[in-house]
């Protein structure tokens, strides 16, 4: 099932919430609105991309609480957020967390649509990214443990007659594991497949 | 050996030891002319004793004429010395019996030398050998020199002279001992007139014993000298031992001084320095010599001097005083020194003395505390500011915030071909609804900084104490204030508008129970007290905490706060709710402790 596109809205403010919900209806927007950061979490998660705009200052979870809560659950959601009394050092840590921009209110229409185009893109992004990741996971799992152990050694940059030295094995057996491991990973370089292994965060 | 010469060598001898004794003592104390007189008078006994013994046992008329010769010479210095030694000793003799005795003795010594070789006697019929204590001495038989009577009235005229100096010393409350010389004198004199007499007249042989008398005198005169140089030696002791002590004392004395841990001074009554201790030394940079010639007030700090010649007045004036200033060093630098200063006597003249110590850390310590506290006040007092403008912010931001976006959202609405004219209605209800909502928020700031007409209503005053009492039961019950009610017993109704006036005490109250919130050994009371002062009704709320830290009007001003956590707002907003009804609010510092505000409220309110 492909999931709409979708951007989340969390006031605890409901006229704000229901004026800003028109406004991106009217530019055709999926929308959902929620009046606090908890009816966000108990709603059913969105596998699609997405983003969510979220007020900083709400009683019970703030906006920051909900944006360490996303990205701990490695949402694709991409975060805005939008507030009455914001700071220059809660933007900083804000945007340091992974949110796409941080809006004082009253915000203009104009900006706020390209923020949210923007934080769209960006949740293709990280779910494309996601995608390619679990792709590399799945390659990756499908190798048997030998050639496991010789991707650790390639990709620290040991040559095949040391890797062969470390794991008690003729130098032609590595070669084979190699080729192996390159065609298995769907790569065609060494450095494809370095970049690979950081991602996979195998060093 | 007989008795005759074992007694008169041995008077001389004792007298002659005696009289050793106390030329001693004149040579040592030249000033002691009693003891001269004494030793003179010893002397000559002595050289008596043995003019005696001599006539005693001559066996012609010429030796005995000789002997008696020199007798009479040491006769006439035993007269001279006992007078000077009762002058001197007794110091009461009168001068003119003084020179007649003198001169009688010296007549009759001049006699003794004119009508040689006898002064007794006219002509010696025969030199008679006699039984004498055991012994064979010589007497003399003859006629007897009426001229002779010269020597017995001299003898007389001492006897007067010493009756009459012992008699007016004893008047003069002289020593018990000295009236007993002058005593023993007189009965020694008068017994050796009457021996005399007897022996020249021819009552009885007996050969001169004159000596003997003499020598008597001249032992209770010596006891008493004795003595009295024990006493002197006594004296002398005392006198040494009580020097030690006081050098002890003084030793103690100056260890104290100098083991202060501040600067002591002794200052006379002008100001000029007496004593000091080396610390004043090394904290002034001044040497001794340079201090001895300085006055107090040379180690003020000049803007400080009046100060300080006050605080010298109101120590004589008082008893002491303390007093805190600027010690100029010689060098030119200052410290700040509290000094503690105590009148005193010295010599019969007003001095001061007391003690100086450095506070000037203690001070920049305090100085450093006041300003950290004021800096933290400050702090907190801009962060509520701003959180106040924040939150100010926040209420306004909202709804404009609704307004915009919902504003923006029809706008849009409005582009597409088919405006959906619902929602577009429904746009234009929420953007009026958050109109009136940020307006409201506007009216309700201005209701609180500014001063808006109150709406009137009747109220009875104690009902106003009473509901306020209800809305802080609170903090009056977890301070565990007691609360003391002193209304009058007959209070009218007022025209109030009863919110605001009861939100002033509410906040009176507050402010009295956080005052006392430091109350250690005073309970918290809280006294309420409303009275009628003619066209007025006088609202009090006091308290005995801290009072006010701050005099004057300064506490009605918006943003000042004594409050860590305070805003500053609070009486000003009262201030300006009581003006709004045509009243007064004010504070008065209490004499005791603690603080009492005011609030007088027109009875019947005019022009509102």
């Amino acid at each position: 099932m492909k999931h709409p596109e979708t951007v989340f809205l969390v006031d605890d403010e409901p006229a704000l919430l229901k004026a800003l919900g028109r406004l991106l209806k009217a530019e055709g927007f999926s929308v959902q609105t929620f009046d606090s950061a908890m009816k966000f979490l108990s709603a059913p998660r969105h596998e699609g991309s997405g983003c969510i705009v979220l007020d900083q200052s709400m009683p019970g979870m703030t906006g920051m609480e909900l944006q360490q809560h996303l990205a701990l659950k490695d949402s694709a959601l991409a975060v805005i957020f939008i507030t009455g009394n914001g700071d220059i050092p809660m933007s900083v840590r804000a945007i340091k967390a992974g949110a796409v921009d941080f809006l004082i209110k009253p915000v203009k229409d104009s900006e706020l649509l390209k923020v949210i185009r923007a934080a769209l893109e960006k949740s293709r992004d990280m779910l494309a990214a996601k995608a390619e990741l679990s792709e590399w996971r799945q390659r990756h799992e499908a190798l048997s443990s030998r050639e496991r152990e010789v991707l650790v050694h390639v990709v620290k940059g040991l040559p095949n007659k040391q890797i062969a030295g470390i794991l008690g094995v003729v130098e032609q057996t590595i070669k084979v594991h190699r080729g192996r491991v390159m065609s298995k990973m769907g790569v065609d370089s060494l450095a494809q497949l370095v970049l690979v292994a950081e991602r996979l965060r195998l060093k | 050996m007989n008795w005759v010469t074992i007694i008169w060598s041995m008077t001389a001898a004792s007298a002659l030891t005696l009289a050793g004794v106390h030329g001693f003592v004149w040579f040592r104390q030249k000033k002691q002319l009693a003891s001269l007189m004494f030793c003179i008078m010893a002397a000559a006994t002595a050289g008596m004793a043995g003019c005696e013994l001599w006539a005693m046992n001559v066996t012609n008329m010429e030796s005995y004429a000789h002997a008696l010769q020199w007798y009479n010479l040491m006769r006439w210095l035993v007269t001279l010395a006992l007078v000077g030694f009762i002058h001197f000793y007794l110091g009461s003799g009168r001068p003119w019996l003084e020179w007649t005795v003198c001169g009688l003795r010296t007549l009759s010594l001049l006699v003794n030398f004119i009508f040689s070789p006898l002064v007794y006697y006219t002509s010696i019929e025969e030199l008679v050998r006699i039984r004498f204590l055991g012994a064979e001495v010589t007497v003399v038989e003859g006629i007897p020199n009426p001229l002779s009577i010269i020597g017995q009235i001299s003898l007389l005229v001492l006897a007067a002279y010493l009756v009459d100096a012992t008699w007016r010393g004893s008047h003069q409350g002289h020593r018990p001992g000295a009236v007993r010389v002058g005593l023993s004198a007189v009965f020694f004199v008068i017994a050796l007139s009457l021996q005399m007499m007897f022996a020249l007249w021819g009552f009885i042989d007996m050969p001169i014993v004159a000596s003997l008398f003499f020598a008597g005198i001249i032992v209770v005169m010596g006891i008493e000298l004795s003595q009295d140089m024990l006493r002197a030696a006594k004296l002398a002791e005392d006198l040494k031992m009580r020097e030690i002590e006081l050098k002890k004392e003084r030793g103690l004395m100056d260890a104290m001084f100098e083991s202060a841990p501040g600067m002591l001074y002794l200052q006379s009554g002008e100001g000029k320095m007496v004593r000091w201790n080396s610390q004043h030394e090394r904290v002034t940079g001044y040497s001794n010599a340079e201090t001895a010639a300085m006055n107090a007030k040379d180690f003020c700090a000049e803007a400080e001097r009046d100060l300080l010649s006050e605080a010298r007045d109101i120590a004589f004036a008082n008893g002491g005083n303390e007093v805190e200033f600027d010690l100029a060093r010689k060098d030119g630098t200052t410290a700040r020194h509290f000094f503690r200063m105590v009148p005193v006597d010295v010599a019969g003249e007003p001095h001061l003395v007391g003690i100086g110590i450095d506070v000037s850390s203690q001070r920049a310590l305090a100085e450093e505390t006041e300003r950290q506290r004021e800096r933290m006040a400050h702090i907190a007092r801009v962060a509520s500011v701003s959180e106040l403008s924040s939150s100010l912010a926040h209420e306004i931001n909202q709804p404009l915030a609704i307004i915009l976006s919902n504003a923006q959202a029809a706008q849009r609405l409005m582009a597409h071909e088919k405006p959906d004219l619902v929602e577009l209605r429904d746009i234009l209800e929420d953007i009026v609804s958050a109109d009136i909502r940020a307006a409201d928020v506007i009216k309700r700031l201005r209701s609180i900084l500014r001063q808006g007409k109150p709406v009137l209503e009747t109220v009875s005053p104690r009902s106003l104490f009473e509901q306020a009492l209800g809305m802080a039961q609170h903090d009056l019950k977890s301070a565990s204030v007691e609360v003391i009610r002193r209304h009058s017993k007959k209070l009218p109704e007022i025209q109030a508008d009863r919110i605001p006036i009861e939100q002033v005490l509410l906040n009176l109250i507050k402010n009295a129970c956080e005052a006392m919130e430091d109350n250690e050994f005073r309970p918290r009371t809280l006294s309420l007290m409303c009275v009628n002062e003619g066209p007025w009704l006088r609202f009090s709320v006091r308290d005995n905490g801290h009072g006010l830290r701050d005099a004057g009007q300064k506490i009605f001003e918006a943003f000042h706060t004594t409050k860590p956590n305070g805003l500053g707002l609070g009486l000003t907003i009262c201030q300006t709710i009581i003006n709004a009804h045509g009243g007064k609010l004010w504070a008065e510092q209490n004499k005791s402790h603690g603080a009492t505000f005011h609030f007088q409220l027109p009875i019947v309110p005019e022009n509102l």
